[in-house]
């Protein structure tokens, strides 16, 4: 410690105390700005009566955005929202393209081109007890 | 007479070879210029712009159609944001083609290269502000593109837009963005940067024992020249701003519900062109900052150029900065023609 001047020490101690507080700083403006100030989203959407939904239907869900199919096999939701950057896709021949990037996709969802590596994400459906259909996101 | 910073920034006399047009191609002068208009014509906008996503697009409808000159101070903001990008681009080019980054002047190419970053963010914080449906694809892609970060991705997103989809609190928050926090960095930016250009000892030029061409100006002919560098660029801008207007939508009607244009605002159609081939963050984040990183190396590991050499285009010495920048400058604009034309 003999090499230590006290100018050093003070110098130093400055200098981790600054460096402190500026991280302290950083830190809390970065807390300050994480804040949500809205709801978090909805990820329940009630559809109305299953009946409105035919089997072979293919019906267009914009608020989620999803398509909803009802077949022999039931009801089934597809996310129509690309799996690569987020923009909503769009129905082309008989399967899926984003307008942002060029991904395409195919009518179950699966990736048929680039850039998406992921293929369109399967929603859950549910009648409810009052014959409504629920679509959940989450 | 007190000196002052206009004093400061106007020596006596200049050098009269590197203070023609063909030399520094009025690109500094004219980007502070469109810095002041956009100041101007940005507080005049505020008197009638609301940043809240049910009133925002309306807003700018009642600017454009209904104010008197509303329409022509809108057009003329957007045009001198469009022309500064190009003029800072022009004179970032003009420097490293003349080796003017060579000490002492590195510090001060670092602080124009961050002052063409922020010029950038803030034509983009612009761009979202019209949150009309011509806008929706770059906002989530933009944004998105700041998700695929690893680890503080998601947490930065946040941070960004203010919750886990745009909304009113990522509105409020470019809002915020661009007419205070960026506005207010670009301006210490700025001014430090034009003060650090006497500082380092004025346009770079050969030192005196080397110097060809010892003919010199006077302050008064440089102002003289500035002024009329101001009049044709103002001129231009109030002609080009009565008679195209800057692009306008329908309004959103719900933020989930996608319409509109796919493609990203002109100067970032070279990176939505590379996100087409694939990986988000490698392609979209990574790339753009591996360019960044490379332009502001340059001044640091590329050959000095050489003291005889200043003061004109092209000097040998740094003809290795001189062909990195082309082929970034020509990738840039290869991406960015390929990008604007249609879909396949």
């Amino acid at each position: 410690m003999s090499d230590l001047t006290r100018r050093d020490f003070l110098k130093l101690t400055t200098t981790a105390l600054l460096t402190i507080s500026g991280a302290l700083g950083v830190g809390a403006l970065f807390r300050f700005l994480d804040f949500q100030t809205e709801p978090p989203v909805k990820t329940e959407f009630d559809l109305g009566p299953a009946v409105n939904y035919p089997i072979g239907s293919r019906s267009l869900v914009p608020d989620v955005p999803a398509l909803l199919i009802h077949n022999q096999n039931g009801f089934s939701a597809l996310s129509l929202v690309c799996t690569h950057l987020g923009c909503t896709v769009e129905q082309k021949d008989s399967g899926f393209e984003c307008p942002c990037h060029g991904s395409r996709y195919d009518a179950n969802g699966k990736v048929l081109r680039g850039p998406a590596q992921k293929a369109l994400r399967a929603l859950r459906v549910e009648v409810n007890s009052t014959g409504n259909l629920i679509l959940h996101t989450d | 007479m007190r000196p002052s910073f206009f004093h400061h920034l106007h020596p006596p006399t200049i050098p009269a070879k590197q203070s023609r047009w063909r030399y520094t191609l009025g690109a500094g002068g004219t980007a502070v210029f469109l810095m002041l208009v956009l100041g101007a014509t940005g507080i005049l906008e505020l008197f009638y712009y609301v940043p809240t996503p049910d009133q925002a697009a309306q807003s700018i409808q009642t600017i454009s159609y209904l104010v008197p000159f509303g329409g022509l101070v809108r057009n003329i903001h957007f045009w001198a944001a469009q022309l500064l990008l190009i003029v800072a681009a022009v004179h970032l080019v003009r420097v490293v083609f003349t080796g003017s980054y060579a000490p002492p002047r590195r510090f001060n190419y670092l602080l124009g290269l961050a002052l063409f970053v922020f010029a950038i963010l803030l034509d983009f914080t612009g761009y979202i502000l019209r949150w009309d449906e011509g806008i929706q694809w770059a906002l989530v892609v933009g944004t998105n593109l700041i998700k695929t970060i690893p680890l503080i991705g998601n947490a930065f997103y946040v941070v960004l837009t203010g919750g886990t989809q745009p909304g009113l609190p990522t509105l409020i928050r470019f809002y915020a963005w661009h007419i205070f926090g960026l506005a207010l960095i670009v301006i210490i930016l700025g001014v430090w940067h034009a003060f650090r250009v006497r500082r380092d000892g004025g346009i770079a030029v050969p030192p005196p024992p080397l110097r060809v061409d010892k003919e010199r100006i006077t302050r008064n002919e440089l102002v003289r020249r500035e002024v009329l560098a101001m009049l044709l660029t103002g001129a231009a801008l109030i002609l080009f701003a009565a008679f195209v207007p800057a692009p306008i939508a329908q309004p959103i009607s719900d933020i989930t519900i996608m319409a509109g244009d796919a493609r990203a605002p002109w100067f970032f159609l070279w990176v939505q062109q590379m996100l087409k081939w694939g990986d988000p963050f490698i392609l979209g984040v990574l790339v753009p900052l591996i360019v960044l990183a490379v332009l502001a190396l340059i001044p640091y590991i590329f050959p000095k150029p050489a003291d005889g050499e200043l003061g004109k285009w092209f000097p040998r010495s740094n003809r290795l900065a001189q062909i990195v920048l082309a082929v970034i400058a020509l990738l840039v604009i290869i991406l960015t023609i390929f990008g604007s034309l249609p879909a396949s």
